[in-house]
């Protein structure tokens, strides 16, 4: 049985029709067509699909659609443009701290929701707040470095952030 | 109790086989605007190799990375590369472009030594200019040749360019041969905790040095070694894939244990530079050498730690405790 919901995904509000069992990293990926948002196990382990839910990180593929009616929803396409880049992307390129890119949007947004928390964490805090956001390429170390520069950017600079 | 222990491997690895046919390939042409376009059939999964490929390209050219596009992967429109396989891509497509950008030079360096007076050996390619080699002062824009070798000569300044480490069977007999193009070397110290209660290993700290003829890219390199280090950890301590009959029993994260951030140790790289005669600018190779001393570094480690040797990996909790009691048992 279809319902026809909004959802407020980067600010932009969304009319779509779902089945209560939609999660919603299906729904922002197929029929948003915000690709961003990757899925990799579908289980709630890789953390590949997380996306920021009233700021909070989340799995959206842990997530039922219907149940973010409402709430604000964050994805790689909210965070910035390749013309203007946020912050922690621009330390990412910087820092080499993409290979494959996969675990990207969710390491991103998982820093995010760190740095809007806490704008000056340590190495152990930051390590803690990706240790859900699995990455096979790049052994954490140039992420991990990425985040803390972003950090110190976006303190040094005021307003740097978004 | 926790112990603490260090170990050391060392590694070395072949790269570019060529026991089989290995060949890669690549076009190149230089626009009248001074840009160039490489075409070749190599895939980058992350590893960088579109990077390095365009920083080789720009170097022989001597026009700006910036000013060089790359058109990858694509068998409609690239020349043949044979995979994104066996660290292969920096030595053979690396190759592959430098000799395609040099052809399309070596039209561009005619077409100027006829401007410049000079012979085509006497002659340099660097920041955008062809150049008189001792007189930079006197040059041409690499826009302006390409635009006059083109328009002007009826030259288009392009090239093709292929590499494939002589094909040398081995002898079936005896197995002997010259199976590689190169070899790289390495080595990686760990330093671990064990936890004698519990079994569980704490990969403290490692060091990695790695050889890899020239890094065109070291950045790229030092993040190829960091993340084979993390397949590394897992390799030796956590991912264990279970068969029973051919399917896998544990096709998951939570079972199949991979690193997270909380389980990588801090990593110091050390990139080693001999020129490989052979390589592209002296270039080997760095992908699956990166992990191969991590797992018998933390073995060492470990045994070094608490005096036992583990010879099947991963090195889980288990297979500690058990050794632990065993040596234990021996001792009373
Ligand atoms: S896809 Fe959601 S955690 Fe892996
Ligand atoms: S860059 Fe490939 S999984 Fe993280």
């Amino acid at each position: 049985m279809k319902r026809a919901i909004i959802l407020v995904v980067n600010g932009t509000e969304h009319s779509v029709e779902v089945q209560p069992s939609d999660l919603l990293v299906d729904v922002l990926r197929d029929r948003l067509r915000l690709t961003g948002t990757k899925k990799g196990c579908g289980t709630g382990e890789c953390g590949a699909c997380t996306v920021l839910l009233d700021g909070k990180p989340v799995n959206s593929c842990l997530l039922l659609a219907i149940r973010c009616e409402g709430r604000q929803i964050t994805t790689i396409e909210g965070l910035g443009t390749p013309d203007s880049l946020h912050v922690l992307q621009k330390a990412f390129i910087d820092n080499g701290a993409v290979q494959c890119g996969f675990c990207a949007p969710g390491m991103l947004l998982s820093a995010k929701a760190l740095l809007d928390e806490n704008p000056a964490p340590s190495e152990m805090d930051i390590r803690q707040a990706l240790a859900g956001n699995i990455c096979r390429c790049t052994g954490y170390v140039k992420i991990v470095k990425a985040v803390s520069s972003a950090a110190r950017t976006m303190s040094g600079a005021e307003g740097g952030g978004r | 109790m926790k112990k603490r222990g260090k170990g050391i491997a060392c590694m070395f690895y072949p790269i570019g086989f060529t026991s089989y046919p290995n060949p890669g390939s690549a076009f190149v042409k230089v626009n009248q605007d001074g840009t160039a376009v490489v075409f070749t059939g190599a895939t980058d999964m992350g590893q960088g190799s579109t990077t390095v490929l365009a920083q080789i390209a720009a170097e022989e050219l001597g026009i700006r990375y910036e000013h060089i596009t790359m058109v990858t992967g694509d068998t409609e429109k690239t020349p043949f590369d044979l995979g994104s396989v066996a660290s292969r891509v920096t030595y053979i497509v690396g190759n592959a472009v430098k000799r395609a950008a040099h052809e399309a030079k070596r039209i561009l360096l005619e077409v100027a030594a006829e401007k410049l007076g000079v012979s085509p050996d006497g002659l340099c390619a660097g920041d955008g200019r062809i150049y008189i080699k001792g007189l930079p002062e006197r040059f041409l824009e690499i826009s302006e040749v390409a635009r006059i070798a083109q328009m002007g000569k009826g030259r288009p300044p392009i090239g093709s360019g292929s590499f494939n480490p002589i094909t040398t069977f081995l002898d079936p007999e005896t197995g002997h041969g010259k199976p590689y193009g190169a070899y790289v070397f390495a080595t990686q110290i760990a330093e671990v905790e064990v936890d004698t209660e519990t079994g569980v290993v704490e990969v403290l700290r490692i060091a990695a040095a790695h050889d890899c003829g020239k890094a065109i890219n070291p950045m790229l390199v030092e993040g190829q070694v960091e993340g084979g280090i993390s397949m590394g950890v897992g390799y030796g301590l956590f991912e264990e894939m279970v068969l029973d009959n051919g399917v896998v029993k544990n096709p998951q994260f939570t079972d199949y244990i991979l690193p997270t951030s909380l389980d990588m140790p801090e990593i110091r790289v050390g990139i080693i530079e001999r020129p490989e005669p052979t390589g592209p600018f002296g270039a080997k190779g760095i992908g699956e050498p990166s992990l191969l001393p991590t797992a018998p570094a933390i073995i060492n480690a470990i045994y070094d730690a608490v005096g036992v040797r583990i010879r099947e990996l991963p090195a889980t909790p288990e297979k500690i405790l058990k050794a632990l009691r065993e040596t234990d048992q021996g001792k009373a």
